[in-house]
């Protein structure tokens, strides 16, 4: 049965599968914001992850044949996304090269005026903002930390905000092991943070 | 008492905690990106695909506008039109001038019959 109920996604899709260019322009531009964010998270490199984007929207393009509407458009193109940021991943690591930049982190953050969202409560003080700005490099850290795996599911969970049957469908992986695997991953994550932070995530 | 996925999930970590370190896993991903401006794709997309598939794709300038050129299509209706107003302006003065109409009646000759002679 076809996940894609709405005649006008099925009529685009079919547009698609003919490679046609006006209605792939279309879906870059639909797809193309979020896809970055995903593999932004995923790859924590600004420089790397629009490159990356890119590559995945070529790959669906190719592969858009393969697509027989059993899920989502949304959830195959991030399929296709996760995928692409594993091989990458793995790539990068053979090469001794999965460490996120530092330089990235700097340059990522807001300016210490606008820091906000971080820490809970109001940040009135220059010391607290000081000190939320502080948080939020040292948990994007703790997320570059985590082993491919287990960030890809915290990222798809708790970031991207996903259903579990979503998450299952994007990374063909059983419900129980997602559910394993985003647990391991916040108790990682909690840890390095507490770790960094020297006290306790009440 | 067997312990379900959800419970696996849970395990270790308080709904308080698990709130606080969503919290924090938004804050310090998400208002950074999405403050920023996310990098236009579309062109480089296109370029990736035009050159892997030999031109094959997105080879011309048409088929890679994100919006129907609507400012092409404007300049050339405006040049066609001043074309055709040039070449009017041109050919008028070798048209020369029509030959004069004559609208005096052709002579119509009246026959008068003749009278009835009587017997």
């Amino acid at each position: 049965m076809s996940a894609i109920d709405d005649p006008a996604e099925q009529k685009f899709v079919m547009l698609l599968q003919a490679h046609d260019e006006r209605a792939f322009n279309e879906l870059v531009c639909n797809f193309g914001p979020k896809v970055y964010r995903l593999v932004y998270r995923m790859l924590g490199r600004r420089a790397e992850a629009e490159d990356m984007t890119q590559e995945v929207f070529v790959q669906v393009f190719k592969a858009i044949g393969q697509f027989r509407g059993d899920s989502k458009l949304s959830t195959w193109i991030y399929r296709v996304a996760v995928n692409a940021c594993k091989n990458r991943t793995k790539y990068l690591s053979r090469r001794h090269d999965g460490a996120q930049d530092v330089l990235d982190l700097i340059a990522d953050h807001e300016p210490l005026h606008q820091a906000k969202g971080v820490t809970i409560g109001e940040l009135s003080r220059p010391d607290q903002m000081v000190e939320g700005h502080e948080v939020e490099v040292i948990v994007r850290s703790a997320i570059a930390e985590l082993e491919p795996d287990f960030r890809e599911a915290l990222v798809l969970r708790d970031i991207e905000n996903l259903s579990y049957e979503e998450i299952t469908e994007i990374t063909g992986l059983a419900e129980g092991t997602v559910k394993s695997r985003i647990h391991r991953a916040r108790a990682m994550l909690k840890e390095i943070v507490e770790r960094a932070l020297g006290e306790k995530i009440v | 008492m067997s312990t379900t996925n959800h419970d696996v999930e849970k395990a270790g970590m308080d709904e308080a905690a698990e709130r606080r370190l969503k919290d924090l896993l938004r804050g310090a991903v998400d208002e950074s990106l999405n403050e920023e401006p996310v990098p236009d794709v579309l062109g480089g997309v296109q370029q990736k695909l035009r050159l892997r598939s030999g031109g094959k794709f997105y080879d011309d300038a048409w088929s890679t506008a994100r919006h129907a050129p609507v400012s092409t299509y404007l300049i050339t209706s405006l040049i066609m039109l001043a074309v055709l107003g040039i070449s009017y302006f041109v050919l008028q003065p070798l048209a020369g001038r029509p030959e004069p109409v004559r609208n005096q009646p052709t002579p119509v000759e009246v026959i008068v019959p003749a009278p009835r002679s009587a017997k």
